[in-house]
């Protein structure tokens, strides 16, 4: 048989249609070629599985690494064992493992967020968070000293520091015992820094680079707290601790007034007064993030008047603009219409340009003293200054977005309608509303309701159309973090990084939980719902 | 289908291919011990790379500049991975109390002849702690809003009545909607309405007994500004401000000389000279009747070394980088010269050439560095909404209920 030829006659003459490219694909890749193919492919998916194992066994991540383990061996079975009842899988397997990576872990993560208390002050371990306080902790005492410091090593080849005390100009050796005073003779002192001395090789230039480590951990005792330490690489001062961890009780107590500070469970050490120390960790802190997005009213007027408003906003933006998009459709399938093409290019032009960039312009469009809209309207409406008007712009804007895209999927809609079921309403009697409303509305929405539910869902979390136009929008008298236009994504946006002392992500995961979880049910709810529709066809 | 024997064969194969990928991907990762990694933004790049590689090159380190979006810089601090952490970053000094508290930045102790080179506010700026007041940063450049006057539309005002009048006078003969050009927009400005909010007696937070911000003492709607928030309705209705102008609209108001003065900054001085207007830069005059000078906030940028210097074991080495070499004249006037600010340095303050730079920096005297500590976050929103609310023309809400009901918000928000 041969492959390639244009046409092909069985032994009857018949004409069989040249095979289509799935039909010579599948056998060009069966055999060696498919074979070759498989086994690169699988390499790939191992050695991305094994690089993720090592990474995360380096980082102690035990049970990420069995589930990795667990996929990346489920692959390897799935692809090479010989088992009939494996073969649907084989087609499966690459869309799910998206599906989890891109979907379900980072749902998984941001459930992980929402029960702790991340935010500004909550952002360590609890061990940093230990070893920062201790940091800060330090302060020079009342008569600290200040040195200049020269790095050199003694005859042992140890670190020691080369010091000149600032005022005294006395100059001293320092390493772990203390500080040895140095005779002024033996020392060399240049621009109130030590450049050479007896018995000690100072170190210089490249070397350097390479005592960093030693010199960051270098502390000298010198009496009672205190201790000296380098700063940088020409500096040293007198340092000593005003807080005192104590392993045992888990507490920081101040030195010199004896308060303490003990672990309050909520990611922070703090006193009996509840005064907390500034740097504090982040923890589990279960529903907390939840109740206060119900109890809390601080959070809870913002979402809900918000919740009210996003789900208005995006069932008006999908009833508005499919309607008006169904009218236009309809009125351009006229067969015979004259410009018919041109008339459709022109409307589907507010899709092509860029929403960003009509967004922007839009707000330009739409000022109130300056705005083109105002200066052609008699009447001066404050279109993005009042929440009112300011509502109404974000919804005639996002109208003007979303027409195009409806009078498109109508327009295809409407070609798969056939057209002897509404020539045969038309004899049978029907008027043109009753054909539209017994024939052509229900079959239309067979095939278009689940792009409705997803242009529902994309303008319930439509960031863009709001941000870029109002940026959440006016603020009325009583509204602090959310806007009058503000939706539910862009409000969460706010508290994760302009509330508070600088941004909570715990509560906008809670947030972001609670949005995900509403969309979802809407959208499986309305899915099966409208299967009712389709026993009408 | 493949028989048992060649699947084991094909699973050893993999095995192997993947092993030697594993082999190759390790041996590709691993930074050199003793690099320093500086994150900054565009317009400091070059100046940042040079002054920063003259210093590497006496002590035996290696440099890697990393150019970021200077808004970014902050928040990718709270999520970045320790290898690929910077060692050293560019900052705004309101950014202190939020890094500390998440313990990113570690204190830096400059030389007393060092610190003696800058002005003292401008140390303050960079210094934060609820015990004890720490310096995490070295100050670089200063930056500072200003009154701009067109000279060729009104003389340079020194009473706030002549600058009233000036200002009204233009917009009748040029049919302008506003008066003067400061920018608000519907998410309001409270940094460029600041002197005007000062001017009335307006303050932020109140300063305790050990000179600390206070954040329990809110100054939003103290006493003496709610006697002088009347001119605010006064202004508002002679459509002096107007809070439909955005940065976009006051600039072009500006520069087409629909108005005759402008709040803006040493960031708008390129635009400025090549406009061609001629045009003069001056601090903002006293407001008559209030008793309070009318001054700009402050901002102070500087760099800043991270906690993740320690973990790389640069830590002393960029210590020496920022609050040694960093604060001497020379590479303080390069890099504040760099996007067109002026230097925090004393002495590099006194060899700036550009008159119109020199009198940013003389409008800045009596300045209120911007609040540094967490709290502050709670104050933009709703202080630059109040100034929205008051002068939107008609339909506005009088001032004082208007900064009344932001006082109030923002007390429940710091709680």
């Amino acid at each position: 048989m041969s492959s390639g030829a244009a046409t092909n006659r069985t032994a009857h003459g018949v004409t069989v249609p040249p095979p289509s490219l799935l039909a010579r694909a599948v056998p060009a890749f069966s055999g060696t070629t498919g074979l070759v193919v498989k086994l690169v492919l699988l390499g790939i998916a191992n050695a991305i599985g094994l690089w993720a194992i090592v990474g995360l066994l380096g980082n102690e991540n035990w049970i990420a690494a069995l589930c990795v383990l667990a996929a990346t061996l489920g692959i390897d079975a799935v692809y090479l064992l010989p088992v009939r009842g494996l073969v649907p899988a084989k087609f499966l397997v690459p869309a799910t493992v998206f599906l989890i990576g891109f979907q379900l872990i980072p749902i998984v993560y941001n459930a992980d967020v929402a029960f702790s208390n991340w935010s500004t002050g909550h952002n360590l371990t609890k061990e940093e968070a230990i070893q920062t306080i201790e940091e800060t902790s330090l302060a020079q005492p009342a008569n600290g000293a200040f040195y200049t410091m020269t790095p050199a090593r003694d005859e042992s080849g140890n670190l020691t520091l080369l010091l000149v005390e600032e005022g005294s100009g006395k100059a001293y050796a320092g390493n772990e015992e203390g500080l040895t005073p140095l005779p002024a003779t033996d020392v060399t002192v240049a621009n109130g820094a030590v450049t050479a001395a007896q018995g000690y090789d100072v170190l210089t230039g490249d070397e350097l680079a390479g005592i960093d480590e030693q010199l960051a951990r270098l502390v000298v005792p010198a009496g009672g707290n205190s201790f000296v330490r380098a700063e940088g690489l020409s500096t040293a001062l007198e340092l000593q601790p005003t807080l005192r961890y104590d392993p045992q009780t888990d507490t920081f107590t101040n030195i010199e007034t004896g308060v303490v500070y003990s672990d309050n469970g909520k990611g922070a050490y703090a006193d009996p007064q509840g005064q907390e120390i500034d740097q504090g960790w982040r923890t589990n802190i279960g529903f907390a993030n939840f109740r206060d997005i119900f109890r809390n009213p601080l959070v809870r007027d913002p979402f809900l008047s918000t919740f009210v408003w996003t789900f208005t906003y995006a069932l008006l933006s999908v009833v508005l603009t499919f309607f008006a998009g169904l009218f236009i459709a309809i009125a351009l399938n006229y067969d015979g219409l004259r410009f018919q093409r041109l008339q459709r290019s022109i409307l589907i032009l507010p899709y092509a340009i860029p929403a960003f960039l009509s967004l922007l312009v839009w707000r330009g469009l739409l000022n109130d003293d300056f705005g083109v809209v105002n200066a052609i309207l008699p009447v001066d409406v404050p279109w993005l200054f009042d929440p009112f008007w300011a509502r109404v712009s974000c919804l005639l804007v996002n109208f003007w977005l979303g027409i195009p895209y409806m009078f498109l999927i109508c327009t295809g809609a409407l070609q798969s309608i056939p057209g002897e079921m509404v020539e045969a309403a038309r004899v049978d009697g029907a008027s043109g509303l009753q054909v539209f409303r017994k024939i052509t509305l229900p079959l239309l929405l067979v095939a278009v309701t689940p792009l409705l539910i997803a242009s529902f869902a994309f303008n319930f979390n439509n960031f863009n159309a709001i941000y870029f136009l109002t940026e959440g929008g006016p603020y009325g008298e009583n509204q602090s973090v959310a806007g009058a236009t503000d939706l539910l994504v862009s409000y969460t946006y706010k508290v994760a990084f302009q509330t508070g002392r600088g941004g909570d992500f715990g509560l906008a995961a809670a947030l972001s939980i609670l949005i995900f979880l509403i969309i979802g049910t809407i959208s499986a709810v309305t899915f099966i719902r409208t299967k009712a529709l389709e026993s009408i066809a | 289908m493949l028989s048992t024997k060649t699947a084991a064969r094909t699973l050893v194969a993999l095995v192997v291919a993947s092993l030697a990928a594993i082999a190759l991907t390790a041996t590709a990762s691993g930074a050199d011990a003793t690099t320093i990694r500086i994150w900054t933004d565009k317009d400091r790049l070059a100046a940042v790379t040079k002054v920063a590689n003259a210093w590497a090159a006496s002590k035996g380190a290696t440099i890697e500049v990393v150019q970021k979006d200077f808004g970014q810089i902050r928040d990718n601090l709270k999520t970045v991975q320790a290898e690929t952490a910077p060692d050293v970053i560019v900052g705004a000094h309101d950014w202190i109390g939020e890094l500390s508290a998440n313990g990113s930045i570690v204190p830096l102790f400059p030389s007393t002849a060092t610190k003696k080179q800058f002005p003292a506010y401008a140390l303050d700026a960079f210094s934060y702690g609820t015990a004890i007041k720490k310096l995490y940063g070295a100050p670089v450049a200063l930056e500072n809003i200003a009154l701009v006057t067109n000279t060729k539309l009104a003389k340079v005002p020194t009473t706030w009545a002549q600058l009233q009048a000036s200002a009204l006078s233009t917009k009748k003969k040029t049919k302008a909607a506003v008066a003067i050009s400061v920018q608000q927009g519907a998410g309001g400005d409270a940094y460029h309405m600041y002197p005007l909010f000062s001017g009335l007696c307006g303050y932020i937070f109140g300063k305790n007994a050990a000179g600390n911000l206070d954040p329990s003492n809110i100054g939003i709607a103290n006493p003496k500004f709610m006697k002088n928030a009347g001119l605010i309705d006064q202004w508002n209705k002679l459509g002096l401000i107007r809070s439909s102008v955005d940065s976009s609209i006051s600039q072009d108001l500006f520069l087409k000389g629909k108005t005759a003065f402008w709040f803006t900054g040493p960031w708008n001085l390129d635009t400025l000279k090549k406009s061609g207007l001629s045009f003069s830069v001056s601090s903002f005059p006293t407001i008559g009747g209030t008793g309070c000078k009318s001054v700009p906030f402050l901002g102070v940028q500087g760099f800043m070394v991270t906690k993740f210097a320690a973990s790389h074991n640069v830590e002393s080495l960029a210590k020496d980088l920022v609050s040694n070499y960093m604060m001497q004249t020379g590479p303080q006037l390069e890099l504040a010269l760099s996007n067109g600010r002026f230097p925090a340095n004393l002495t590099a303050a006194k060899q700036v050439k550009d008159p119109q730079l020199k009198a940013f920096g003389a409008a800045s005297t009596g300045g209120v560095p911007m609040p540094n500590i967490p709290q502050m976050n709670s104050v933009w929103g709703d202080l630059g909404a109040a100034w929205v609310r008051s002068t939107k023309g008609s339909g506005s809400i009088p001032a004082k209920r208007s900064f009344l009901g932001a006082s109030r918000s923002i007390a429940q928000k710091i709680g």
